[in-house]
């Protein structure tokens, strides 16, 4: 049987979900990777896949430990049609935090949220 | 381990069984058997109950699903293990009994060929029967009570050689044998009562999983129940039945081989030890391989259900075991039932009773065991996985494949992954308490808007022969929709009847006015100065037209008096002056150059609503042009002064007994303006009045005279106009009316003006600022005799005048001639009254009382018959009397010169006017001028004797409303030393 256990359920705070510096992160490579692109429906799950896998890399690497990360790319083309995007979660907001960058350009308009749920 | 060990030695088994059957039935010939059976029978039983137990909770904890059956397993191996440490003792025996065995495995091989081959010859049932049993002891031993079961196998054995021995009796006996099995099943049946419902328990968990296989239970449960039955009529052993019964048992293993084809629960695990007898059962590999065979095509069908079913199978195992030693115990009861015969029934009833507690005591042991070997387990599972793997994988040969097919590992994952789970179930469970979850806000990731059409095709045609341009009104509001002026509002009060400050107004207004004169000390500064120098101006300019206008009158020689060296006249042409009749004049006493005059109401009705009341103008005499200040009252003002020092406040007695105040500081702003003529005319009324506020301290006839009481400090400096008097302390007025009643009142003034008028101070005006405070009153006019009464009626106090020298002493004019001398406190002075030179009571008004300027204890009394007295204060007769110089005529006004000590005016009822020259002469008036052509009603006298200019004269008032400035010639205004000597001289000689 196990003992009781002990759980560190605050991070530390140099560890902590900190979302101006993730959207730092993200605002960086989607503006690398999609300033000047044109939507072209043939390459961009690929490009969002490959973005989320770049933000979630850098994030990780951005020093959030014990973070669980969740990483949503979404591009969609820009024809003046109105969108909406809004999350909502369940999680213990003391911890978990999210950090979101819109980039738009004529051609396409890219959402990167980046979820962070703490790994108790 | 012990499985293992039996594999390996798996070849010789067969041998080692026969040889401990020999054993067993050496031992069993000894006359242990039965008691050391029972026990077993017993432990068996208990577990028996136990597993059932268990098989309860399983189905109780059917949720937690495999793991827990795997569980069960593993307890069950454990409970073996438990055993086999409680019969290590046995095994070591058994480990010897195998040895000398081995020993004589050999001969008994040989034996078992030459018994098979005689058997071959005919009894193939029979022997297919002991081999299905030699399979199900293979079982039984496959199964965990391996060691347990030892010496049941040696029993096997024993009955095997038993069988063997008496082959013959057997054959011939075989229904004997059968029923007598059929009984021993019957104990066992009673045994193992519980078990289908175990199975049931089992098969309902496994139910879900598949049609069939609940079909199968189901079959099975009946066949179970079928002989639930039998069991119960084991007791009566009625011959018929047992034979019936024998007969289905004695089938029993082919049954329960072809219900577990059917069943594939069933028929899972025959196969699996049927794989593991293959090796030395020959004759029943046929057999068993069909039932694998249809086993197989069951495994594939239900794959997924494999590890529930797997566990089904062992849940079931015990049941088959108990089957087989039944089937092994019969002969032992057989022998027994030989020994005993039909004791055994008997014997068998108490055997239960002893067995029941038995069967609780060990029970508990059991659970016991179990909870420990639970708590064990969980932490061992792991452990155990491995091994148990390893040992199916040593499942020999040709069905080894299907064992691998079984294999756990699917089943590993699955209990791992359940591990798992119920571990983060668990971390889950704990981290919960510790934390909150909640709903975030809807946190909005993207809102892009749609495009309007109108930038929709600007950004796509918008660059294409277009020019953008827009026209915007009204340049600040470019965001506004509606962009007209947005209407003013503001905040107004009014109040009616509007005479009263503040008739309408700004409630912001006060504040701006008040953050006004914060900013602007110096605005104030430049306004006082302002003022002060446009009085000089107007001084000046006004100066500059009435010496033209003197000169002309000079020329004109009708105007001119003798004593006058020329004329002011202030300018009483004003519509609401017109037609009064100046009743009074009256000069500042310290601001020489004021002047006021009371105008009574005018008798006829004139363009201006103010014939019911008076008026007081109060004049500069530097400004003949117009009043400086306009007051009005409703009804008729008897006397009237100046406040000590500068002239600053009015007081006046009126007709109808009130004291009124006027303070002449106030703004023009907050009282009755009304155009008249071309001007704007602002009419004060009384900032403070008596009227009917005091009316139980005031006056309630007439009041003939106010004074202001002098200061005491004043005997020294004259009143001057001092900045302390403005600023206010107090000073003391006293009023007279007609019945002798003197009120002194404390003039205030407050702090702060109250525009809304006081709650308490309803005679002060509202704004007002000075008002009057009742301080005490005086009964003065007390008869000197009531002789006196009666010979002139009810005395009346006409005058009241103050010693400058004393403030508390003051002389009252009656209406007896006579002055009479009261000090305020009720003392007594030494002259109690100022009488006529022959101390005569006489029936003649007092009507003047004055002071001289320069020789204060001096004053000059003038009377209604016309004569006039000189008094010294200290003296009761009078210094002189002059008698008949106005020819009986009443004197009107008397006046000292301010300039000249010995030379006083008089004003007769007559319009005469009378100057008198103490210096030249002392017996009759220098001057008589007759004014007929326009009667004077009032005159006051007026001069300054200051250094840079020197002047002095006469105000008349005349009939007409005229006000007259007459400048006395140098003559009668330049004094001289002598004059103060002759007032002295004339003094002495009269004393």
């Amino acid at each position: 049987m196990e003992g009781s256990d002990t759980y560190l359920i605050r991070p530390n705070h140099q560890f902590k979900f900190k979302p101006a510096i993730v959207k730092e992160c993200i605002r960086e490579i989607v503006r690398e990777r999609l300033s000047g692109m044109r939507y072209d429906p043939e390459e961009v799950p690929e490009l969002s896949r490959s973005l989320a896998n770049c933000i979630k890399d850098k994030v990780k690497n951005a020093g959030s430990d014990r973070y669980k990360l969740v990483v949503q790319v979404v591009i969609g083309e820009q024809r003046g049609q109105g969108v909406k995007m809004s999350s909502r979660c369940l999680w213990d907001a003391d911890t978990d935090n999210y950090a979101e960058d819109v980039f738009i350009n004529d051609s396409l308009f890219c959402v990167a949220a980046v979820f962070g749920t703490y790994y108790y | 381990m012990v499985l293992r060990r039996e594999l390996g030695t798996e070849g010789g088994q067969v041998d080692n069984n026969v040889r401990r059957r020999d054993d067993g039935e050496r031992r069993q010939r000894g006359g242990e058997s039965v008691g050391r059976r029972d026990p077993e029978k017993e432990t068996r039983r208990g577990k028996d109950k136990l597993r059932e137990r268990r098989d309860k909770e399983e189905v109780d904890r059917r949720k937690e699903g495999s793991r827990e059956r795997r569980s069960e397993r593993d307890r069950r191996d454990k409970v073996v293990d438990g055993k086999r440490n409680d019969e290590d003792k046995e095994r070591l025996r058994d480990k010897e009994d195998k040895r000398r065995e081995d020993r004589d495995k050999e001969k008994q091989r040989e034996e078992r060929e030459e018994r098979r081959r005689h058997e071959e010859g005919g009894e193939t049932e029979r022997r297919e029967k002991q081999d299905r049993e030699k399979r199900d002891r293979h079982r039984e031993r496959d199964e965990d009570k391996r060691n347990a079961s030892e010496r049941r196998e040696r029993k096997h054995a024993e009955v095997k050689e038993d069988g063997e021995n008496r082959e013959e009796p057997r054959r011939r006996g075989e229904e004997r044998e059968r029923r007598r099995t059929e009984r021993g099943r019957h104990d066992e049946k009673r045994k193992h009562d519980s078990r289908p419902r175990e199975h049931r328990g089992v098969k309902e968990e496994v139910g879900g999983d598949g049609e069939r296989t609940e079909r199968d239970n189901v079959k099975e449960r009946k066949h179970r129940e079928d002989e639930e039955p039998e069991r119960n009529r084991r007791r009566d052993p009625t011959g018929s039945r047992r034979s019936d019964n024998a007969t289905d048992k004695s089938h029993d293993a082919r049954t329960e081989g072809e219900a577990a084809a059917r069943d594939p629960r069933a028929t899972a695990e025959p196969a699996a030890e049927d794989e593991e007898l293959a090796d030395y059962e020959d004759d029943f590999e046929v057999i068993v391989h069909a039932q694998a065979e249809d086993c197989n095509a069951w495994f594939s069908c239900f794959k997924s259900v494999f590890v529930l079913c797997l566990h089904a199978v062992l849940a079931q195992k015990p049941d088959y075991e108990e089957d087989f030693e039944e089937l092994d115990e019969s002969p032992d009861e057989e022998e027994e039932k030989e020994k005993e015969g039909s004791e055994v029934l008997e014997e068998k009833e108490e055997l239960t009773a002893e067995r029941r507690k038995e069967i609780e005591t060990i029970q508990k042991a059991m659970d016991e065991e179990n909870q420990r070997v639970q708590s064990r387990e969980i932490s061992s599972t792991e452990e155990e996985r491995p091994r148990r793997s390893t040992g199916s994988e040593k499942t020999p040969s040709g069905d080894s494949q299907r064992g691998k097919f079984i294999d756990f590992v699917a089943a590993k994952q699955r209990e791992v992954s359940e591990k798992v789970a119920s571990k983060q179930k668990k971390r889950s469970t704990e981290l919960l308490r510790l934390i909150d979850l909640d709903f975030s806000t809807t946190a909005s990731l993207l809102d892009l808007p749609p495009v309007n059409e109108y930038d929709m095709y600007i950004r796509t045609f918008g660059t294409e022969n277009t020019k953008q341009a827009y026209v915007q009104c009204n340049e600040d509001n470019v965001d506004r929709d509606i962009q007209t002026e947005e209407t003013e509002v503001c905040e107004k009060w009014t109040q009616h009847p509007p005479e009263h400050h503040g008739a309408c107004g700004d409630p912001n207004l006060s504040r701006e006015a008040q953050d006004k004169s914060e900013m602007s000390f110096d605005s104030r500064r430049l306004a006082t100065f302002l003022r002060s120098a446009s009085q000089v101006m107007v001084v000046l300019l006004e100066e500059r037209r009435a010496d033209r206008k003197s000169l002309e009158k000079t020329k004109s020689p009708t105007d001119s008096m003798s004593f006058s060296d020329g004329s002011l006249l202030l300018n009483t042409q004003l519509p609401f002056l017109y037609g009064r009749r100046v009743s009074l004049l009256h000069f500042s006493p310290a601001q020489k150059h004021i002047v006021m005059s009371v105008h009574r109401p005018a008798g006829t009705p004139s363009a201006v609503r103010l014939d019911g009341c008076s008026v007081i103008c109060i004049w500069n005499i530097w400004e003949p042009s117009s009043p400086q200040r306009v007051l009005i009252y409703e009804s008729e003002v008897q006397c009237c002064c100046f406040s000590p020092g500068k002239a600053e406040l009015v007081f006046a007695g009126t007709s109808v007994g009130s004291v009124l105040l006027w303070d002449l500081r106030e703004d023009t702003e907050g009282h009755y303006g009304l155009q008249v003529g071309e001007r704007d005319w602002t009419f004060r009324l009384p900032t403070f009045s008596t009227d009917a506020v005091m009316s139980g301290s005031g006056h309630l006839s007439s009041v003939t005279s106010v004074e202001v009481v002098p200061s005491s400090s004043s005997s020294d400096v004259p009143l001057l106009a001092s900045e302390d008097e403005s600023s206010g302390p107090a000073f003391h007025l006293a009023s007279l009316d007609e019945v002798g009643v003197l009120n002194f009142w404390v003039v205030l003034e407050l702090p702060k003006a109250n525009e809304a008028g006081s709650p308490t101070d309803l005679g002060l005006r509202p704004g007002g600022k000075v008002k009057l405070l009742h301080s005490s009153v005086l009964l003065a006019a007390e008869r000197d005799s009531q002789r006196d009464a009666a010979r002139t009626g009810p005395l009346q106090t006409l005058r009241l005048k103050f010693l400058p020298t004393d403030c508390n002493r003051f002389l009252i004019g009656t209406n007896v001639g006579l002055v009479n001398h009261e000090t305020s406190h009720g003392l007594k002075a030494p002259p109690r009254f100022y009488g006529f030179q022959e101390a005569a009571v006489q029936p003649v008004d007092v009507t003047s009382i004055r002071f001289s300027p320069f020789r204060r204890h001096l004053f000059l009394v003038g009377c209604g018959d016309g004569s006039i007295r000189l008094h010294a204060a200290s003296q009761q007769r009078p210094v002189s009397e002059w008698r008949n110089s106005t020819s009986g005529e009443p004197v009107v006004s008397l006046e000292w010169n301010q300039t000249r000590p010995s030379v006083f005016c008089v004003l007769d009822g007559a319009s005469n006017l009378h100057i008198w020259d103490l210096l030249r002469d002392d017996s009759q008036p220098v001057v008589t001028e007759k004014l007929l052509s326009d009667r004077v009603t009032a005159m006051s006298a007026f001069g300054d004797s200051g250094q840079q200019h020197t002047y002095s004269g006469v105000a008349l008032a005349h009939e007409s409303g005229k006000i007259e400035m007459q400048y006395f010639t140098r003559s009668l205004t330049v004094s001289s030393s002598e004059e103060e000597e002759k007032l002295e001289s004339l003094v002495t000689e009269a004393f």
